[in-house]
């Protein structure tokens, strides 16, 4: 019913009540009819019944039980089919059926009873006239007669033929209003299902209405309305925003095409700087080659002209000739600086070039200020400077470049001498134990003309003294400053100067009690060569702990494992180390093994003896090379410092990809023997792992389950015995077949041990590549098949 | 008097270093490359020796070791004397044997000073 059309389901309205009403109406018809039909029937036979009635009361007064009745008149009456008279004893006194008809007389009764069927029966006391006697009874039954039922019959004929003709108008007239109430209602429902399918808004519902439905309809136009023009803003919004989009992407086409442009000319441009930088480095080589061989060229000369100087002056002065000597000592003093020059120079191209080296070692402090001091010492007083020693007896030794300190210190003396007369000259010495590095202070302080700030801003620059009239003054070269400063940079100290004209200058060295001279803990390789993080989609990256007492260490290798796609946590002792290892479980930890305090191998000891944590892959990074020693203790690699960052990068990769399928594990301690397994597994297009030894393949393991093991029998660490018997109680690696590939020489007790528990035992050298991947092929391709 | 063996190529530095030398009373065996060096310490037994770097034939450091290498010439003190201020050379010269070393251009009362030092850990045999 609701799935009909609005239309049809009015008209079915329609039509019903029309049907209801009109049926009603017919029914009541009927009825009336009936009644008035069997009202006339009753008549008649009432008349009838009166007319016998008045024939029979003068018979029966005569003879109350007379039996020749005249009832046989009545069969010239259609309607009655029975009747019979009883005396007032209920004697039947005579009776009447109609011919071919099955009646019986029933007892008499009293009253009148309608039946159904179209027949009525009628009982009626015969009374005397004046009412005072009854004479009896009689009983009529009568039935319609077939004029009766045609009359009636054409009386329902044309009641149904008026009812079939009032429904045909009901429906007729149901469908001219239906159609003229839901044709606004449809054409809405039409317009809305069409704005609905094809987006026009630009439709209207054009039929009209009044009351509510042509409210709905102007609503519904002015929605519409509303929506065209809403639609009409977006529909420019949208094609303006295509337009600008179409724009944007003209703009990133033509950026990309100035992009590439770029990148070639930044290509052709990087190609020329590496060649420039190549040439320039060759050019610096060839540089300070040249400037070695000319200090050489020129210090063989000066040495000849000091010399015979000197052979001359010595000569001039057991002469008595002090003229002669005299202008010997001029040539001297000139030559001495030529030759103070040549020095300097060199020094600051060595400086430049990169060349300079530090030779670091430990010297006791008093031992090289008495040193300096007595070298310093014709200068300070020439000038009639006193010096003074500042120096604890138990200031200690520093480690440090000593001919480097001694030159900072002679300059700064020198220096101190050139520019202070008759004054005093002080060198202290103290010992700064600063927060983490203790440093070595050594003042120089002159009580001499003094600079101004100006002055001091040109005083560490090469080539340049305080005052370029100061040379010509004074002497020296402008370099020595320059020289010192870089000097003391190099050792991770400085120079610093505080002065005032006229009353003094300080200078003042700081160096590292310990100078460390560090190789680049990391070997920076661009980072395309770095292995990526095997998870990289993966929300929560890798995490690694580095545990390394190094700062620059940490921070370098943190930026490089970052880059790489992991996070990673920072331990700067062992102990700590340990501790965030068995908070944070880090996926691989990074351990250093010289560390004050808990050293890497302690830490990799309690690493492994921790259940929780002995898991965790550890590559040792360290300075010393002792990789039977790391591996005995659990590590699965061990890199030297300088760490190559591709080759930690890869290592890191390799420990946390997960397993291949249907892998090999081959456990073997020699790197020679590893590598011929290694090529006929790639020969066999099989997956394999290798381990190192027992702990590294029981690592594996536990990641996943080889289909086989080549296993090797000495080992470092936990060896091929060892490992079997464990491997062997596992009910989850009983099945692994394991194949054995060793040196030993088996003994029987061996045999007797491994043969139960292997599939084969093959001696190193002894078997051919074929026989082994013969041993292990069944259990590939069982596991690749199911694979598959 | 001291007998001081001196090795070095160039002339004009033979010839002022030994006039110096001998007017201070030491006396003076000239060698002229390394080879000679060594032969000479072997033969004239020399209290102390005065060994350029750069020399010709065998060098300085070369000759050094073969002489501290020899038990029979190892008790010689050497003075080396190099040419290059650079570190490495003076580090060069201590690894191979030398018991000091001086800087050319010699400044003589330096080297003197030097020279007498040695003399005194190493006594010349009566």
């Amino acid at each position: 019913m609701k799935s009909l059309p609005f239309r049809w389901q009015l008209t079915l309205f329609i039509v019903l009540i029309c049907g209801v009403t009109l049926s009603l109406a017919f029914a009541g018809l009927y009825l009336y009819d009936v009644q008035q039909f069997n009202t006339e029937v009753q008549r008649r036979l009432e008349k009838t019944q009166g007319v016998l009635i008045e024939n029979l009361v003068p018979l029966l007064e005569q003879n109350p039980n007379a039996t020749d009745l005249p009832l046989t008149l009545l069969g010239t009456d259609s309607q009655i089919i029975a009747a019979a008279v009883f005396s007032a004893e209920n004697k039947l006194l005579a009776r009447y059926i109609r011919p071919n008809t099955k009646e019986t007389i029933p007892p008499p009764q009293l009253g009148t009873s309608l039946l159904t069927n179209n027949r009525s029966v009628v009982w009626t006391p015969i009374t005397s006239p004046d009412g005072s006697r009854n004479l009896g009874k009689l009983y009529l039954k009568a039935e319609l007669t077939s004029a009766d039922r045609e009359r009636f019959n054409n009386l329902l004929r044309g009641a149904a033929i008026v009812f079939l003709a009032s429904a045909m108008l009901a429906v007729v007239a149901a469908y001219r209003v239906q159609r003229h109430l839901t044709r606004p209602i449809i054409e809405l429902a039409e317009v809305s299902t069409a704005v609905q399918r094809d987006r026009d808004y630009g439709v209207r519902v054009q039929s009209t209405a009044s009351g509510e439905i042509g409210s709905l309809i102007n609503s519904f136009n002015a929605m519409l309305e509303t929506i065209q023009s809403s639609t009409a803003d977006l529909e420019q919004a949208r094609v303006a925003a295509v337009e600008s989009r179409e724009r944007i992407f003209q703009a990133n086409e033509q950026l990309e095409e100035a992009n590439r442009t770029l990148e070639a000319r930044v290509e052709d441009r990087t190609k020329l700087l590496v060649k420039a930088s190549k040439d320039a480095e060759e050019a610096s080589k060839a540089k300070s080659s040249f400037l070695a061989k000319m200090s050489h060229e020129l210090r063989t000369p000066l040495n000849a002209i000091i010399g015979y100087s000197e052979i001359l002056k010595e000569d001039a002065v057991d002469d008595g000739d002090t003229r002669t000597a005299g202008d010997l000592d001029k040539i001297l003093n000139a030559a001495r600086h030529l030759l103070g020059l040549i020095n300097d120079v060199l020094d600051i191209s060595k400086i430049e070039a990169g060349k300079m080296e530090l030779f670091l070692e430990t010297f006791e402090l008093q031992k090289i200020i008495t040193d300096v001091v007595a070298t310093a010492t014709p200068l300070v007083s020439k000038k009639g400077n006193t010096l003074k020693i500042d120096c604890p007896a138990d200031i200690g030794s520093i480690h440090a470049d000593a001919t480097k300190l001694r030159q900072m210190l002679l300059n700064l003396l020198s220096n101190a001498s050139k520019f202070t007369e008759a004054g005093t000259i002080t060198v202290k010495v103290v010992r700064l134990p600063g927060d983490g590095v203790e440093m070595i202070e050594f003042s120089i302080i002159d009580s001499g003309i003094g600079m101004t700030p100006e002055q001091l801003t040109r005083l560490f620059k090469a080539f340049s003294q305080a005052d370029s009239t100061t040379s010509s003054k004074y002497g020296g070269t402008g370099l020595g400053l320059a020289i010192s400063l870089q000097f003391a940079q190099m050792m991770k100290g400085d120079i610093t100067v505080t002065s005032e004209p006229g009353v003094g200058s300080t200078f003042i060295i700081r160096l590292p009690a310990k100078v460390q001279v560090k190789q680049s803990a990391v070997i920076h390789n661009t980072s395309h060569k770095l292995t990526k993080s095997p998870f990289p989609a993966s929300a929560s990256k890798p995490r690694l702990l580095i545990i390394d007492d190094d700062d620059e260490i940490r921070l370098v290798m943190g930026e490089l494992l970052g880059l790489s796609g992991y996070e990673t946590i920072e331990a700067t002792s062992g102990q700590q180390g340990l501790d965030l290892a068995a908070k944070l479980k880090p996926d691989l930890i990074l351990l250093d093994i010289m560390m004050p305090g808990m050293d890497g191998w302690t830490v990799l000891k309690l690493l492994q003896a921790d259940p929780k944590l002995a898991d965790i892959p550890v590559i040792v990074i360290s300075a010393v090379s002792d990789t039977e020693m790391a591996q005995s203790l659990g590590a699965v690699s061990v890199l030297l410092k300088p760490v190559d960052s591709a080759r930690l990068t890869a290592e890191i990769a390799l420990q946390l990809n997960p397993l291949p399928r249907c892998f090999v594990l081959h456990i073997e301690d020699d790197a020679d023997a590893r590598e011929i397994i290694a090529r006929m597994m790639e020969r066999e297009g099989w997956a394999y792992q290798s381990a190192t030894n027992g702990n590294v393949a029981l690592r594996i393991l536990k990641r996943g389950t080889p289909v086989a093991i080549i296993l090797d029998l000495k080992m470092v660490g936990m060896n091929g015995f060892e490992f079997l018997d464990i491997l062997r109680k596992n009910p989850a690696w009983v099945a692994i077949p394991v194949v054995i590939v060793s040196s030993m020489d088996i003994t029987q007790e061996m045999g007797d041990y491994l043969t139960p528990r292997t599939t084969a035992i093959l001696q190193k050298g002894r078997f051919t590549r074929e026989e082994l991947a013969n041993l292990l092929r069944p259990a590939v391709e069982t596991c690749a098949l199911a694979e598959s | 008097m001291p007998k001081i063996l001196l090795v070095e190529d160039n002339e004009m530095n033979r010839d002022m270093l030994s006039r110096r030398l001998e007017k201070r009373g030491y006396a003076l065996t000239i060698a002229v490359d390394g080879a000679q060096g060594v032969a000479l310490a072997q033969s004239a037994h020399p209290d102390l020796i005065l060994m350029d770097m750069s020399l010709p034939v065998i060098d300085g450091w070369e000759a050094t070791k073969q002489l501290k290498a020899d038990p029979a010439t190892a008790g010689i003190p050497v003075i080396a004397l190099t040419a290059h201020a650079m570190e490495s050379d003076r580090q060069k010269a201590i690894a191979a044997g030398c018991d000091d070393f001086d800087t050319k251009p010699v400044e003589l009362a330096r080297l003197l000073v030097k020279i007498e030092e040695l003399l005194k850990k190493f006594p010349p045999k009566a």
